[in-house]
């Protein structure tokens, strides 16, 4: 795989309620975006959007969305997935030459809809969404239960992936400020209500308001560009089944599968050692421990023994992750952001000392269904 | 750089307006078996290696639907992406399709492509009538009260526009509702051909489509598109695994999908508004990155099949003039002397087209999968001539996204 620059990203603070409009928050971060690499509208060849008509509650909701976005008279498209997935669909349009410069955006303002309502409509219609029973929540219920009844690991100990995440948010200025909390403790988030059990709410990444923006450009065009592009090594991405039941939920096989095509594509055989920082989209704190076993950062079950602070073995999730904000749409797209932050020491106050590698995941579905990682690398 | 890509294959669901003996994922599954079915050397399980997927999902009421379907397409532990841009969704599957094949991502060489759509399962109308309005919001601090909206709502949906554009294009190219008819009864008469489409009427005439009521003047009720469930898949491959997978493998040359503004209506908050929404700058711009890329310098000499996005038949007049295959306002002197007709210098919709058969996410597909047909032989109502350069050509949001994808039996280095 050829390598591709990310030549520019902007990212909109998060709020649960930003009370400004949906085209403004777009404008802002892909202006933003264009403004701080120093090019203009028309240096734009291709545009790929991240919404969801159902998250926006509108038909085509990426139409009204063409001017603000830098979309006009240039080659334009939507992933209607993940922020991340978006970044996967530009990367193609860049590898195959037909395009110099690509903007991916992708955001969403759950404060106008009734987020989890909104993904009850991804349910099996026939069998599964009339009793409603099984949802994006109960799903994190399940996931949690299954990973801890099989592995033996304790609440206490996803807990802390809670405190860890929300303690790195506190120090990330464009973090969910509900999320923030420095004096956070495992008991607090053990003593939050119940989301749907073992999940409580704290360890939930709570849906807020927020878009992402992200330009990538073929290499030689990318060091023209900018003294410091990151690159874009590699990526893997792949589809789990629906339904939960023929899943083993204490694993991530589709991540597993993800990460292997991804690091290879890289040339690393043994990410523990090689990569720096992981910023990865875990929905539930639990998601994170098991992401990071299918990374193959630790074994099945011992993730929650893996120091993964900020001046730990590997840092995972400096920036907060997913539960310092979780703008659908975007979310996977500022992991890229901030992964990319810290490979150019852009990171005040969560930089990873020398950080020369990162990996950053995206997902959707209920349990993680289909993932997606980059593999990273600073200009060296 | 990005690799040659080649089509090895396209199949279709039987359409009609309720599918109701199928679910969407079995709808989808019917058209997977009849893509891969004609391409007998191709495992489904070993040799597919990535998917693309996309529809309207407002449409149907199921959100992200690849997620329950993943089984009924194969695509279990296996690469999945969705697309989804309103009308053009099946030209942006597979404008997607070639993306995810040129760019050469490790492992990935051959990529099933799947746009489909179920209306009868939801209410069509409804989902569009939020395309037509800009922010409502935005339309209050105008000034524009809700009764007006509600009215702003009844010219919404698709039928709305398009009266806008067809009268606009009528007044420019000065024809009657007759030429629009004309455009029809081509239409028709050429879906009978077509095992898959949906409105099959081999005799149908020009007065029997004057004969029907105004549905918003000059569109007339037979002059419009049904609604329908149907599904598409084409499977594109690098071109040194097609020469193995198929006879003769149609090479993607070009492919663009070019927006213009949304606004339609005059105030908005996002743009200043097409004043014309015949002129169409978004269609002209995609079909000269499409021709840039391919080679193209004379579309008109060059091209040998069209098949154009027209759920009403003003459009299919005005795609033609647009993307360069006739001069301004003479596409409708081409139906009169019967140049686009099967046997004609420059066939066009043969399959039907859009008027004839829409299941709205797959309508931008089947273009070029019929089109890709043309050229490999195989197509349901072949035209006389040979078919060496096709185009395959979509349209949707707000009257202003178009996907152009013009595929050649020769490479396009040749040409470049």
């Amino acid at each position: 795989m050829e390598k591709v620059g990310i030549v520019g990203f902007n990212q909109v603070k998060l709020y649960s309620d930003a009370n400004y409009g949906r085209y403004e928050m777009i404008f802002e971060a892909v202006r933003g975006a264009i403004d701080k690499a120093g090019l203009k509208k028309k240096d734009i060849t291709t545009v790929i959007s991240c919404t969801n008509d159902y998250y926006d509650g509108r038909t085509i909701s990426n139409c009204w969305t063409v001017e603000v976005g830098g979309g006009y008279l240039a080659d334009e498209s939507k992933c209607e997935m993940d922020g991340a997935h978006a970044v996967l669909y530009g990367l193609m349009r860049i590898l195959s030459g037909n395009h110099k410069l690509a903007v991916i955006w992708g955001g969403s303002m759950p404060s106008c809809y009734p987020y989890h309502s909104a993904r009850l409509y991804e349910t099996d219609p026939t069998w599964e969404r009339p009793l409603g029973y099984v949802n994006d929540i109960t799903a994190g219920g399940f996931q949690m239960r299954a990973y801890m009844e099989k592995f033996g690991v304790s609440k206490e100990e996803i807990a802390r992936i809670a405190v860890k995440n929300r303690k790195n948010a506190a120090k990330n200025p464009l973090a969910l400020a509900e999320s923030q909390n420095a004096n956070i403790t495992v008991q607090d988030v053990l003593n939050s209500d119940v989301y749907s059990d073992p999940v409580t709410e704290l360890m939930v990444a709570q849906p807020c308001d927020g878009v992402a923006a992200l330009l990538l450009a073929p290499e030689r065009q990318a060091l023209k560009i900018t003294d410091n592009p990151v690159w874009i090594t590699g990526v893997g991405y792949s589809q789990d089944t629906y339904y939960l039941g023929e899943r083993d939920l204490s694993v991530s096989k589709s991540m597993e599968i993800a990460s292997k095509t991804a690091l290879n594509a890289a040339g690393i055989k043994n990410p523990k050692n090689e990569i720096d920082v992981a910023e990865l989209f875990e929905a539930y704190a639990h998601e994170e421990l098991i992401f990071t076993e299918a990374l193959g950062l630790a074994e099945k079950g011992k993730a929650a023994s893996f120091n993964s602070e900020i001046n730990g073995e590997l840092a995972i999730n400096p920036s907060g992750g997913a539960i310092g904000g979780n703008p659908p749409c975007a979310t996977g797209l500022i992991r890229i952001i901030e992964a990319a932050k810290q490979l150019r020491g852009e990171a005040n106050g969560y930089q990873v000392k020398g950080a020369k590698k990162a990996i950053a995941s995206g997902q959707i579905g209920m349990c993680a269904q289909n993932n997606i990682l980059f593999v990273l690398e600073g200009n060296v | 750089m990005g690799r040659q890509v080649a089509i090895v294959s396209a199949g279709f669901s039987e359409h009609a307006s309720k599918r109701s003996d199928v679910s969407m994922p079995e709808l989808v599954n019917e058209a997977i078996m009849d893509c891969l079915k004609k391409v007998p050397s191709v495992d489904p399980n070993k040799d597919i290696d990535a998917f693309v997927n996309g529809n309207m999902p407002a449409f149907e009421g199921a959100n992200i639907p690849e997620l329950w379907m993943t089984d009924w397409m194969g695509a279990r532990n296996k690469p999945l992406m969705r697309v989804t841009t309103g009308g053009t969704t099946g030209g942006t599957v597979a404008i997607a399709g070639y993306y995810n094949v040129t760019a050469g991502l490790p492992g990935i060489d051959t990529v099933l492509a799947i746009a489909f759509e179920q209306q009868s399962q939801g209410d069509t109308a409804t989902g569009l009538a939020s395309v037509a309005y800009g922010e409502i919001s935005i339309l209050n601090t105008l000034g524009i009260s809700y009764e007006t909206l509600g009215r702003l709502l009844s010219a919404g949906a698709a039928i709305g526009v398009a009266a806008y554009q067809a009268t606009n294009y009528m007044s420019k190219a000065r024809i009657t509702e007759e030429d629009l008819a004309r455009v029809v009864v081509h239409n028709r008469r050429m879906a009978a051909k077509n095992w898959w489409a949906h409105l099959r009427m081999p005799n149908l005439t020009i007065e029997e489509v004057l004969d029907t009521p105004y549905v918003q003047y000059p569109l007339r009720y037979g002059m419009l598109c049904p609604a329908s469930d149907g599904a598409c898949a084409m499977l594109f491959t690098t071109e040194e695994k097609a020469k193995d997978m198929c006879d003769i493998p149609v090479y993607v040359n070009g492919v663009a999908s070019v927006a213009n503004e949304t606004a339609v209506l005059g105030y908005d908050g996002s743009g200043s508004a097409q004043v014309d929404p015949s002129a169409q700058i978004g269609a002209m711009r995609s079909s000269e990155l499409a021709y840039a890329q391919a080679g193209i310098s004379f579309p008109r000499k060059e091209i040998d099949y069209a098949e154009v996005y027209s759920p009403f038949p003003n459009q299919e007049l005005m795609w033609l003039e647009k993307l360069g295959l006739f001069e301004e306002t003479t596409a409708p002197q081409m139906y009169e002397n019967g140049t686009i007709a099967l046997d004609g210098d420059l066939p066009v919709n043969c399959s039907g087209g859009v008027n004839s058969t829409n299941a709205i996410g797959a309508s931008a597909m089947e273009r070029p999968a019929v089109a890709a047909q043309q050229i490999m032989g195989t197509a349901d109502n072949q035209v006389k001539k040979t078919v060496h350069t096709s185009i395959g050509h979509g349209w949707g949001g707000s009257l202003n996204l178009c996907t152009l994808m013009v595929m050649s039996d020769e490479p396009q280095r040749k040409w470049r």
